[in-house]
């Protein structure tokens, strides 16, 4: 069953001579690793934003388990989760309090003035996550004193406290150090195992979708490709013979850069 | 690893009054962690109570048929609950250029709950600069007994929403702080005069008359001065109208305010 379905979408903004997004469509089943890459510009992060509500559509179809993203926007949201490009924290609060809002944004738990206040159910859930990512030691601390990859840590868990039936993670690695990478990829594994979560990948880490159960480039606005990471490792590197094939999915991405550079 | 899974709870009334409550705390929570914002919001009556207030009362108290000092005061409380929530709410713009609107955006709740949220997040810092105003005229020989002071605290939260309301529609539109601003002294400043906060305006007439009526001030302003002066002699010669026909406009003014600026709020995220 798709969960997500993107059907001829188009996304120009306005006083733009040309779409972001021209015309692109896929679809995502439930529980799969989806990977969608490409250069920068090249309309992933638009992608997203339309999928996330947060964003109207110039025309085509954009569906979430079946739910239209512009009619059922509210109900859209109650399936997804995002770790945005940019930081999206609020560096006034502390680490838990930020944890907190979101919570009570999302309708887990009412808002309580303390930590300590909070139903145990939430201290757990919070403990749990945060001792997983291994910031257990700065929840408490305000966010604007802790470093960039603690920060993103904390979006991570920020993200994950309502278990979204998808996860957009748009370039959720960024700036995080390797040990920190190999963590957050450990854990968004297990919820994926766990949970059955859909997650929806744009990334410049193109070895992080080695492991994707599907590939889209995106280029330009328009969908280049879609397949596998083998799939595409034999498409695109030594087309038309697709016996043969890349050593990894970065070198097959390298060689499409090269090869639309080419062409252009 | 043992994952507590945490349902969503059905979206009911009860699940926006607590998006609210959440947003209005965030807003305390900056204000108690921001001495610089109390500081300005006491700052801020002693330049218009104590500057403007104070030469005004020593040069128009006299034969006015009503104590001057008291109308000046509730006004200048009045108009520091506007100025303070009008800033309040240019802070939505502050959250646009952090970031921090997109994790409220993708929330699914109502984007009326984000918005009422923020104006009533302003309420503490706007009632710390009403304080303010109330300290200064104390000190200027202006006082309110307990009750008045009481009335005029149980009101601030519907002058506040109104004043935040009116902000959301311009700041809606708005992504610029510096913009933003501007645009909240441009609201607030010109209504301090126009409405009767520190000036009497019953015997304005013309434009001025016209401007007066269609402002919001106006009506929070007559609403507060008929609760503090209801029963005393001065009443007929302070407040301009019945109470209820100002409790219905501010409430009228507040809900179209909040609709409008609402659906700027909304309509500028998402149609880009």
């Amino acid at each position: 069953m798709s969960v997500i379905e993107v059907k001829n979408l188009v996304k120009q903004y306005r006083g733009a001579k040309s779409p972001s997004v021209d015309n692109i469509s896929f679809s995502v089943e439930q529980g799969e690793f989806f990977a969608f890459l490409g250069p920068n510009g090249a309309g992933k992060t638009t992608t997203i934003s339309i999928l996330t509500t947060t964003l109207s559509k110039t025309s085509g179809a954009a569906k979430i388990a079946g739910l239209d993203t512009n009619k059922d926007a509210r109900k859209v949201r109650e399936h997804i989760g995002i770790i945005s490009q940019n930081p999206s924290l609020d560096v006034n609060l502390t680490a838990e309090e930020n944890i907190r809002f979101h919570a009570a944004l999302y309708g887990l738990y009412g808002y309580r003035p303390s930590f300590k206040l909070m139903p145990k159910a939430y201290k757990k859930q919070v403990g749990e996550l945060a001792e997983i990512v291994g910031v257990g030691d700065a929840l408490f601390k305000p966010v604007k004193k802790l470093s960039g990859g603690m920060q993103r840590k904390f979006e991570i868990i920020r993200s994950l406290v309502h278990t979204p039936e998808v996860l957009f993670l748009d370039e959720p690695t960024q700036g995080l150090d390797t040990v920190s990478r190999r963590e957050l990829w450990e854990y968004i594994n297990s919820v994926r195992e766990q949970f059955g979560t859909t997650v929806f990948l744009t990334t410049h880490y193109i070895d992080e979708a080695e492991h994707a159960t599907n590939v889209c480039l995106i280029n330009n606005g328009k969908i280049a490709f879609c397949g596998s990471p083998d799939e595409m490792k034999r498409t695109i590197a030594y087309d038309p013979t697709p016996k043969v094939c890349l050593p990894t999915l970065e070198d097959a991405y390298i060689e499409f850069l090269s090869k639309t550079k080419e062409a252009v | 690893m043992e994952t507590v899974i945490k349902q969503h709870k059905p979206a009911t009334l009860w699940r926006e009054l607590s998006v609210i409550w959440a947003l209005i705390m965030r807003d305390i929570m900056h204000t108690i962690k921001s001495p610089g914002t109390i500081i300005f919001s006491l700052v801020m009556p002693i330049v218009m109570m104590g500057m403007i207030g104070g030469n005004l009362t020593q040069n128009m108290a006299g034969g006015l048929g009503f104590d001057f000092g008291k109308f000046m005061l509730i006004g200048m409380m009045v108009n520091m609950l506007f100025m303070t929530t009008g800033n309040g709410v240019a802070e939505l713009v502050d959250d646009h250029e952090s970031n921090f609107c997109e994790e409220m955006l993708v929330a699914p709740c109502s984007r009326y709950a984000l918005v009422i949220g923020k104006i009533l997040g302003s309420w503490l810092p706007a009632l710390v600069s009403m304080l303010g105003a109330v300290v200064v005229g104390a000190i200027m020989g202006i006082s309110l007994s307990i009750s008045q002071f009481l009335i005029i605290i149980a009101l601030s939260p519907l002058i506040c929403l109104v004043a935040g309301a009116m902000a959301v529609v311009p700041i809606g539109l708005i992504k610029n702080r510096r913009a933003a601003n501007m645009v909240t002294m441009l609201l607030v400043t010109p209504q301090m005069f126009l409405c009767g906060a520190i000036i009497p305006i019953g015997n304005s007439s013309g434009i001025l008359w016209l401007i007066s009526r269609i402002l919001p001030m106006t009506y929070s302003l007559d609403l507060t001065r008929a609760a503090v002066f209801a029963g005393t002699p001065e009443f007929d010669s302070v407040v301009l109208f019945n109470p209820a026909i100002s409790l219905a406009a501010t409430v009228a003014i507040a809900i179209v305010c909040l609709v409008v600026g609402t659906f700027f709020y909304a309509r500028s995220e998402k149609n880009r």
